[in-house]
C-alpha cells in the first residue's frame, strides 16, 4: 500500500502551521541582513552602488561585523508579497527591510515591524527630519516604525513650446483649477494635434490615477486642515463629500471636453510610459499632472534619453481649487527603512541605519537618486539643490505635501477611487452616481468604518 | 494487496512522493485558507469564517462578471481557437514539404516559448490603435477597430490562441504520427474523401489525444494571467477581467488572501466541470 | 523528401496519384505559409525593437540600427548568470519530471486499477490553482524543511508542479504503443524494466519530446516560483532578471526588453530544434511524407 494523502497531510499541515510561530534570532549575530527593492532603472543601479558603499563604511567602522545585502528584483506588488512572506518567519526575516510608505502601516498592523522610538530618542540626526516625513511611518498606535530615506512630490509639468504656440505666457503658474482648465482649452483651440492636459485616471493606471490624479485634486478642496479621505480622530474613512465630487467633476470635465488624451489611451495600462516616453518628449502634451521623478526616465541609458527636457519643460505647483490657503498642493510617497519584528540583530540594524543617514551619506544618496529630501540639513546643502533641475522646486513643495492615509484598507479604498474616476472618464457614470458608488464600496471594504463630513 | 501489485506500483513511488510532499500539502492548506479571512498584511490575527468567502463571491457582481468572461475566454481561445488551429496545422504539416513544415513549426513554437510578459507586450503592440493589426486592416481596406478598448475579451482571446496553439500542434502531430499509414491509405483506396476520412478515421483514432489536449488546454487557459494583465489589466472597466485577474486583485492588491483563495477554488471547479464534460463527450477510457 | 520531389519531366507519364499528392502538398504549403505569416506579424515587434535605439510600442522601421540594446543586457548580472541558473533549475526540474512521469505512466497505462483515474484527475485539477495562491503555503513549508533558498528545493517543486501534466500526457502517449509488442518481449523473458526501456520508450519518442519541451518551457517562463523560493540574488533565473526592464514607476525600456527576449527565448527554440533533429525530420512529423 503506498502512503496516502490522508496519512501524510496532517504531518505536512502541522509543519506548515509551525512556521508561522516562534520568534527570536536566526543566523549569525555579527551579520546584518539588509533586504531592499533592487532599483530596476536599467543599467543604472543607484541603490546597489550606494548600499555597497555604505556596507564598506559600516564594516570598517564596526570591526568584526558583516553586512549581507539581499536585493529583491521585482515589480512593486510582487516585492510586497515576497517581503511579507519573509517577515513571517524568523528564519528568513532580514534585519533591515526597505518598506514602501504605501504599505508600512499595513505591515505594522500585521505585527511584522518593530517600533523604533527607543532608538530614535537617542539619535540626534532624527531632529533633522521634517515633521510630515516623520509621520510617514507612524502607526495608529503613535509609534514610529521606519526611517524615511526620501520622498517624492507632484506638480504640473508644461511644455513651453506648446504654450508659446497657444499664446500663453510663460513662466506659467495657475492659481485655481479653472486656470488650468482655461489653459487646456486654449491649447485645444490653438494647437491642434496636441493633447492639452493629462490627468491619470481609472484602474489601468492604478495608484498613479489615485495619487497623481485624484488626490492632487481632492487635497486641494476644502480648507486644507483635515485629511479629506480619513478621519484620524475617529479612525474612520470619510465618505465622498463636496470636495470629492468637485474632484471627480474636474476629471469629468477634462475627458468630457476632450482636453485629455482620448479615453481609450487614458485607460491604456501603459499610459505612464506613453506620457513619459512618447507624448512629453515629442512635444505632444501641453500639461502633465505628474511626479517629481520624471527626469529619471530621460537619463542616458534609459531607452528614452531626452537631455533637453530642462529647456523644453516648465514646472508649476498644483493650485488649490479656488486658490484658497495654503494655495499649493502636493502628494508624497517614498520609502522607509524598517526593522522586522523577527529580526535577529535589531540593534546592529539600527547602527546600519545610522551609517546610511549620516549627513554626508544621506546627501550622497539624494543626489545619486534624485530623490526629494526629507531632512533639513540635506535640503540646505548646495550640492543637493544643484544636483538636477527641478529638485529645488519640488523640495519647496515638501512643507505643503500630504502623505496618503496608508492604513490597511487603503489599497481597497484606492481601487474604489479609481473605479469612480473611470466611471466619469468614460461617461458611464455621472459625478453623483460615481460618488455614491464610492460611498457604497467604501462601506463594504472598510467594514462600515466610515464617517460623513 | 499481493506482491505482484506492489511490484507493479513500485515505479509510481517517486512521482507519488513528490506530488504528496510538494503539491498535496500546500494545496490542502490553500483549501483551508479559503475558509478563513486571512490577509497577508493589515491584520493582526486571522480567523475561521466558514462559507463566508463563498457567499461573498456569489453575491459579488465582479465575481459573476469574471466567471462569464472566463467562460467566453476559454471557449473562444482554447476550445475553438487553439484546439482547432492546432489540429489543422498538425494535419497540414503531415502533407507539407519539409522546409515549410520546419519554418511554420519554428514560428508557431517561438510564439509559445516567448516569456509571457513579452508575449503580452508584443500582442498589446499588435492590437493597439496604432498597431500592426489596424495597419493590415487599412491595407486591406477593412474598417479598423480599437480592439483593446471595444473588444478587449476578443483581443486577449486571440492573443491566447497565438501564444498557445503550439502545444495543441505538438500533441496532435505526435498523435497523428501514431496512426498507422496503412489505415489512411486503405481508406484512400476505398475512395473516402478528405472530410470523411477525418471524421470517420482520423478523429476516432486520436480521440484520446483530443481529450487530453482539450483538458490540458482548458486548464492552462483558465489560469492565464500575465498575458491579460499586460495587455489590458482586466480593463477597460472590468471587461476583460477573467477569474485569475479577479483573484489577483482580491488576494494581492487588496491583500485578502482568504477571499482570493476561495475564488481560486471556484476556478478549479470550473476547470473540473469542463474536463468532465470533455471526458464524457469523447468517452475516452483513461 | 528528395524522393518525392523527383518527378519525371514528361508530366503526362506521371501517375495521377503522385500528381494529386504534389498538388495537395502545394496546397498544404500555401496554407501553412499563410498561417506562418499571420503568426509572424506580432513577432516583428520583438525583432525590430531589439535593434532600435528608440524603441516604443509601435511596430516601425527602426530609427537606425544599433546593437546598443544587446550591449546593455549582455552582462553577467542581467543575462549570463541568470540564464545559466535557468538552465540548471529548469533542466533539473524537467529531467526529474520526465523520469518520474515515464515511470509513473507505465503502470498507469499497462495495469488497470480503479484508483488511477480519480488519483490523476484530482491532482490535475488541483494544479489549476493559480500558482500565486499556492506559493503562500509552499513558502512556509520550504522554510520549515530548510529548502528555502536552495536550488534543489526549487528543482523539486518545479518537478512536482509539472508532474500531473507530464504523467497525464505521458500515459496517453504510452497508451498509443500497442501492448502486443511487449507481450512478445515478455514471452522472451524480458522484465518490466527492459520492455519499458527497450520497447516502449523508443516507440514513443515524439511523446517524450512533447512532455520534455512542454515541461521545460513552462518552467523557463515561470517567474513566481523561483522568485519566492530563492533569496540569494546570484541564484535567480532569467525569468526574474527580466524585471530589470520595468522601471520603478511603470516605465518600460522596450528596446532592452526586446533584446533580452530574443536572448532569453533562444535556448528554448534551440531545444526544440535539437529534439526535432534527434527524432528525425521535424519533430514528430518524420515519415509523414514517405513517398
Amino acid at each position: 500500500m503506498r502512503p496516502t494523502a490522508a496519512t501524510l497531510l496532517p504531518v505536512l499541515l502541522a509543519a506548515t502551521a509551525l512556521t508561522a510561530c516562534g520568534g527570536g534570532s536566526g543566523g549569525d549575530p555579527d551579520t546584518v541582513k539588509v533586504s531592499f527593492k533592487q532599483s530596476t532603472d536599467n543599467s543604472i543601479h543607484v541603490m546597489d552602488d550606494h548600499l555597497a558603499d555604505i556596507k564598506r563604511q559600516f564594516e570598517k567602522s564596526h570591526p568584526g561585523k558583516k553586512v549581507e545585502l539581499v536585493p529583491i528584483k521585482a515589480p512593486d506588488s510582487e516585492y510586497y508579497t515576497k517581503v511579507q512572506q519573509m517577515l513571517r518567519s524568523p528564519k528568513t526575516a532580514p534585519d533591515l527591510v526597505y518598506e514602501d510608505t504605501f504599505l508600512v502601516n499595513s505591515d505594522i498592523t500585521s505585527g511584522y515591524l518593530r517600533p523604533l522610538d527607543a532608538y530614535l530618542a537617542k539619535w540626534p540626526n532624527w531632529d533633522q527630519f521634517i515633521d510630515t516625513a516623520k509621520a510617514a511611518a507612524r502607526g495608529e498606535d503613535g509609534k514610529t516604525y521606519g526611517v524615511p530615506d526620501g520622498t517624492d512630490a507632484r506638480g504640473l509639468w508644461y511644455d513651453k513650446g506648446v504654450f508659446a504656440k497657444a499664446g500663453i505666457p510663460t513662466p506659467w503658474q495657475p492659481k485655481t483649477w479653472d486656470d488650468i482648465l482655461d489653459a487646456a482649452r486654449t491649447i485645444k483651440a490653438e494647437v491642434p494635434g496636441v493633447t492639452p492636459l493629462n490627468v491619470y485616471t481609472g484602474k489601468p493606471a492604478g495608484e498613479a490615477a489615485t495619487m497623481q490624479g485624484f488626490q492632487m485634486l481632492l487635497y486641494g478642496t476644502g480648507d486644507g486642515t483635515a485629511d479629506p479621505l480619513y478621519d484620524a480622530a475617529s479612525k474612520k474613512w470619510v465618505t465622498g463629500g463636496d470636495g470629492f465630487e468637485d474632484a471627480l467633476r474636474f476629471v469629468h470635465t477634462v475627458y468630457d471636453e476632450k482636453l485629455g488624451p482620448d479615453v481609450a489611451t487614458a485607460l491604456d495600462p501603459n499610459i505612464q510610459t506613453i506620457v513619459r516616453g512618447d507624448l512629453l518628449p515629442e512635444g505632444k502634451l501641453g500639461i502633465a499632472l505628474d511626479g517629481s521623478w520624471l527626469p529619471q526616465d530621460w537619463l542616458p541609458g534609459s531607452g528614452h534619453e531626452w537631455p533637453e527636457w530642462s529647456q523644453k519643460l516648465g514646472l508649476a505647483y498644483m493650485p488649490t481649487q479656488h486658490g484658497q490657503a495654503p494655495g499649493k498642493v502636493s502628494m508624497s510617497g517614498g520609502w522607509t527603512w524598517a526593522i522586522p519584528a523577527k529580526a535577529g540583530n535589531p540593534d546592529l540594524a539600527f547602527e546600519f541605519i545610522k551609517t546610511m543617514q549620516t549627513k554626508a551619506n544621506a546627501t550622497k544618496w539624494y543626489v545619486a537618486n534624485s530623490g526629494i529630501a526629507v531632512r533639513k540639513d540635506v535640503a540646505d546643502d548646495p550640492s543637493y539643490a544643484d544636483a538636477q533641475p527641478g529638485i529645488e522646486f519640488f523640495t519647496g513643495l515638501v512643507p505643503f505635501t500630504h502623505y496618503r492615509p496608508a492604513y490597511p484598507a487603503y489599497p481597497k479604498v484606492s481601487t474604489a477611487i479609481q473605479e469612480a474616476m473611470e466611471g466619469v472618464t468614460t461617461g458611464d457614470l455621472s459625478v453623483e452616481e460615481a460618488a455614491a458608488g464610492y460611498d457604497e464600496t467604501l462601506r463594504e471594504v472598510t467594514d462600515d468604518h466610515v464617517v460623513q463630513r | 494487496m499481493t506482491r505482484r501489485t506492489l511490484a507493479r506500483a513500485l515505479p509510481l513511488t517517486p512521482a507519488v512522493v513528490l506530488l504528496l510532499l510538494f503539491l498535496a500539502g500546500p494545496i490542502a492548506y490553500c483549501a483551508y485558507i479559503a475558509f478563513t479571512d486571512l490577509q497577508l498584511t493589515g491584520q493582526a490575527e486571522s480567523s475561521f469564517v466558514g462559507l463566508e468567502n463563498f457567499r461573498t463571491a456569489f453575491g459579488d457582481e465582479g465575481f459573476r462578471n469574471a466567471v462569464w468572461l472566463t467562460l467566453v475566454f476559454t471557449v473562444v481561445s482554447s476550445l475553438v481557437g487553439q484546439n482547432t488551429l492546432g489540429l489543422a496545422l498538425a494535419s497540414l504539416m503531415q502533407r507539407a514539404s519539409k522546409p515549410v513544415r520546419t519554418l511554420t513549426g519554428g514560428i508557431v513554437i517561438t510564439a509559445w516559448v516567448l516569456p509571457e510578459v513579452v508575449a503580452g507586450f508584443l500582442l498589446y503592440a499588435f492590437f493597439r490603435r496604432e498597431g500592426t493589426l489596424n495597419a493590415v486592416l487599412d491595407a486591406l481596406h477593412l474598417p479598423r477597430q480599437n480592439w483593446l478598448f471595444t473588444l478587449p475579451i476578443l483581443a486577449v482571446s486571440f492573443a491566447n490562441v497565438w501564444r498557445g496553439t503550439a502545444f495543441s500542434m505538438l500533441v496532435y502531430s505526435a498523435a497523428l504520427q501514431e496512426i498507422p499509414r496503412e489505415v489512411t491509405e486503405a481508406a484512400q483506396v476505398d475512395g473516402a474523401g478528405g472530410w470523411r476520412r477525418l471524421w470517420h478515421i482520423t478523429l476516432p483514432m486520436i480521440r484520446r489525444s483530443i481529450g487530453t489536449n482539450l483538458m490540458l488546454n482548458t486548464l492552462q487557459t483558465l489560469s492565464v494571467f500575465g498575458l491579460i494583465w499586460v495587455m489590458t489589466r482586466g480593463g477597460p472597466g472590468d471587461r476583460s477581467q477573467t477569474l485569475p485577474l479577479f483573484m489577483y486583485e482580491q488576494a494581492f492588491q487588496n491583500s485578502m488572501i482568504g477571499y482570493g483563495t476561495a475564488v481560486a477554488l471556484l476556478l478549479l471547479l470550473v476547470g473540473a466541470l469542463f474536463s468532465v464534460l470533455y471526458l464524457r463527450l469523447l468517452r475516452t477510457e483513461v | 523528401m528528395a524522393r518525392t520531389r523527383v518527378t519525371r519531366p514528361a508530366s503526362r507519364r506521371v501517375s495521377p496519384r503522385i500528381s494529386r499528392r504534389i498538388s495537395r502538398r502545394a496546397a498544404a504549403d500555401v496554407c501553412l505559409l499563410v498561417v506562418a505569416a499571420a503568426f509572424c506579424l506580432p513577432l516583428a515587434w520583438v525583432v525590430l525593437s531589439s535593434v532600435d535605439p528608440r524603441a516604443d510600442l509601435t511596430v516601425k522601421a527602426p530609427d537606425g540600427l544599433t546593437l546598443g540594446n544587446f550591449e546593455a543586457i549582455l552582462t553577467a548580472d542581467v543575462t549570463f548568470r541568470p540564464l545559466l541558473n535557468s538552465l540548471l533549475l529548469c533542466g533539473g526540474g524537467t529531467a526529474l519530471a520526465v523520469v518520474c512521469a515515464v515511470l509513473a505512466a507505465y503502470p498507469l497505462s499497462r495495469f488497470q486499477s480503479r484508483l488511477n483515474r480519480p488519483f490523476l484527475l484530482t491532482i490535475l485539477f488541483a494544479t489549476g490553482l493559480p500558482i500565486t495562491a499556492v506559493m503562500v503555503p509552499v513558502y512556509a513549508l520550504f522554510v520549515q524543511v530548510d529548502l528555502i533558498d536552495t536550488p534543489q528545493g526549487t528543482v523539486l517543486f518545479f518537478a512536482a508542479s509539472q508532474l500531473p501534466f507530464a504523467i497525464w500526457l505521458m500515459k496517453n502517449f504510452m497508451d498509443g504503443v500497442p501492448k502486443e509488442l511487449e507481450e512478445a518481449a515478455w514471452t522472451d523473458g524480458a522484465s518490466t524494466w527492459q520492455s519499458l526501456l527497450r520497447i516502449v520508450l523508443p516507440l514513443m519518442g515524439p511523446g517524450v519530446a512533447v512532455v520534455t519541451v512542454f515541461s521545460f518551457v513552462t518552467m523557463w517562463g515561470n517567474f513566481f516560483v523561483p522568485f519566492m523560493l530563492l533569496l540569494t540574488p546570484d541564484r535567480m533565473p532569467a525569468s526574474v532578471s527580466i524585471n530589470e526592464f520595468f522601471g520603478n514607476r511603470g516605465m518600460v525600456a522596450y528596446g532592452q526588453l526586446a533584446a533580452f527576449s530574443v536572448v532569453y527565448s533562444t535556448p528554448v527554440i534551440l531545444l526544440y530544434v535539437l529534439i526535432a533533429r534527434r527524432l528525425g525530420g521535424g519533430f514528430a512529423l518524420g515519415g509523414a511524407v514517405k513517398g
